[in-house]
């Protein structure tokens, strides 16, 4: 595989990875209501989790001190906190004392991470941007 | 004896110049790809590749020049913004960026005209 | 003595052509010593220069060297296409150092062809 772009394995990696953040946070969005999930339950928040991963082809580049890492989305989390419990007698979920369980989905804490996540993806598509701008003006040494 | 020609101090320089600047793309690369992982330390070129290299230039000898390789290591001087660890500020990072594709394209600008000076010396045209 | 100057000294001494002045009345006489040096004219070497290397070991370490930094070149790329992590940059440059040598190459041949075909045109 011809490496022209350096960098490529980070970006790319970082690219898919923070996709994935963002379709289990739509997820939670869409599910925030949803009181009876798969299993019965109320449904349960779901949370990535990232992790670094040492880059195989380190090229002739590996010097001391580590080199550079591409990430990777380590496992999908259930978020454990309680379901919220909201006084709703009418629902048809109500329990004996009218609460139900309602998703433990906050949606202001999904919208920020949703915001981090999108600002992530837009910083590795400049990174990648520069890295081609980079590469054509690196074909173009010696020409007039 | 035709490397002669290629041994002026500044264009080998410049040469070694490319080369820190790819890796240090390569390190800016990875520092925004793991903006999100917890604990993860920036890296950057090992700051003593400029005293080497400032060394190697003074002595005014190209081969001394070319025998310097550059190479990556954490920022020691970088802090952790976030309770999880991680020592990448975005902004910061973003505006690195830019500096380095700029300085690639200075570096190949520089490249590009020794090379035609060469050229044109040799042939006494300008193609 | 190398054949210029004894081109010279038969000149100077007369020999090799009619004195200006008109037919030559009597043959004149050189002395045996002259004579002698002038028997030691020896062909040129075709290759020496004086104080030097031999030319010929000149050309045969320029193209030597031209066809290192071609290899060096067509390596830097094979390294590029086989993904075996050879920046982009050296590649490129290592291919327009091969192609400034080569240019070299050819140029000094065209110089050495040049003057060789003016030397055959110098009249004698």
């Amino acid at each position: 595989m011809i490496h022209t772009l350096t960098g490529i394995d980070s970006t790319a990696s970082a690219l898919s990875a923070e996709r994935v953040r963002m379709e289990v946070i739509t997820q939670n969005i869409a599910n925030a209501n949803t009181t009876r999930g798969l299993n019965g339950k109320p449904y349960q928040r779901q949370v990535v989790v990232f992790e670094q991963a040492l880059r195989d082809a380190q090229g002739a580049y590996n010097g001391p001190g580590g080199g550079p890492q591409k990430v990777e989305v380590a496992r999908i989390d259930i978020d454990n906190r309680p379901s919220r419990l909201v006084f709703n007698p009418g629902h048809p979920e109500a329990d004996a004392d009218g609460m139900v369980a309602m998703p433990n989905v906050n949606i202001h804490e999904e919208m920020a991470d949703l915001i981090a996540a999108s600002r992530a993806f837009e910083a590795n598509l400049a990174v990648v941007k520069n890295a081609r701008s980079m590469a054509l003006q690196t074909l173009s040494i010696g020409r007039r | 004896m035709i490397e002669a020609i290629f041994s002026q101090p500044a264009y080998a320089a410049t040469k070694k110049l490319m080369d820190a600047t790819a890796l240090r793309h390569e390190a800016i690369a990875s520092n925004i790809a793991n903006i999100e992982t917890p604990n993860y330390k920036r890296i950057d070129i090992a700051p003593s590749f400029q005293t080497e290299l400032q060394n190697a230039m003074g002595s005014k000898d190209a081969s001394k020049i070319s025998s310097i390789s550059p190479g990556l290591a954490e920022d020691q001087t970088a802090v952790a913004a976030n309770r999880d660890g991680n020592t990448v500020q975005l902004e910061s990072e973003l505006m690195k960026l830019n500096q380095n594709t700029l300085a690639h394209t200075l570096e190949t600008q520089l490249v590009t005209g020794t090379l035609l000076k060469l050229r044109m010396a040799i042939t006494g045209r300008a193609q | 003595m190398d054949p210029i100057s004894a081109m010279r000294f038969a000149g100077a001494a007369g020999i090799g052509g009619l004195p200006p002045g008109g037919p030559p009345i009597e043959a004149p006489k050189i002395p045996a010593n002259e004579l002698q040096s002038l028997g030691n004219i020896s062909t040129p070497q075709p290759n020496s220069v004086q104080g030097g290397r031999a030319f010929s070991d000149f050309l045969g370490q320029m193209v030597q060297d031209v066809n290192a930094k071609q290899a060096a070149a067509s390596g830097a790329v094979e390294g590029v296409l086989t993904g075996q992590n050879v920046p982009l940059h050296q590649a490129m440059i290592a291919m327009e150092e091969a192609s400034v040598s080569f240019q070299l190459m050819v140029e000094v041949r065209n110089k050495l062809l040049e003057s060789y075909q003016e030397l055959m045109r110098m009249q004698i």
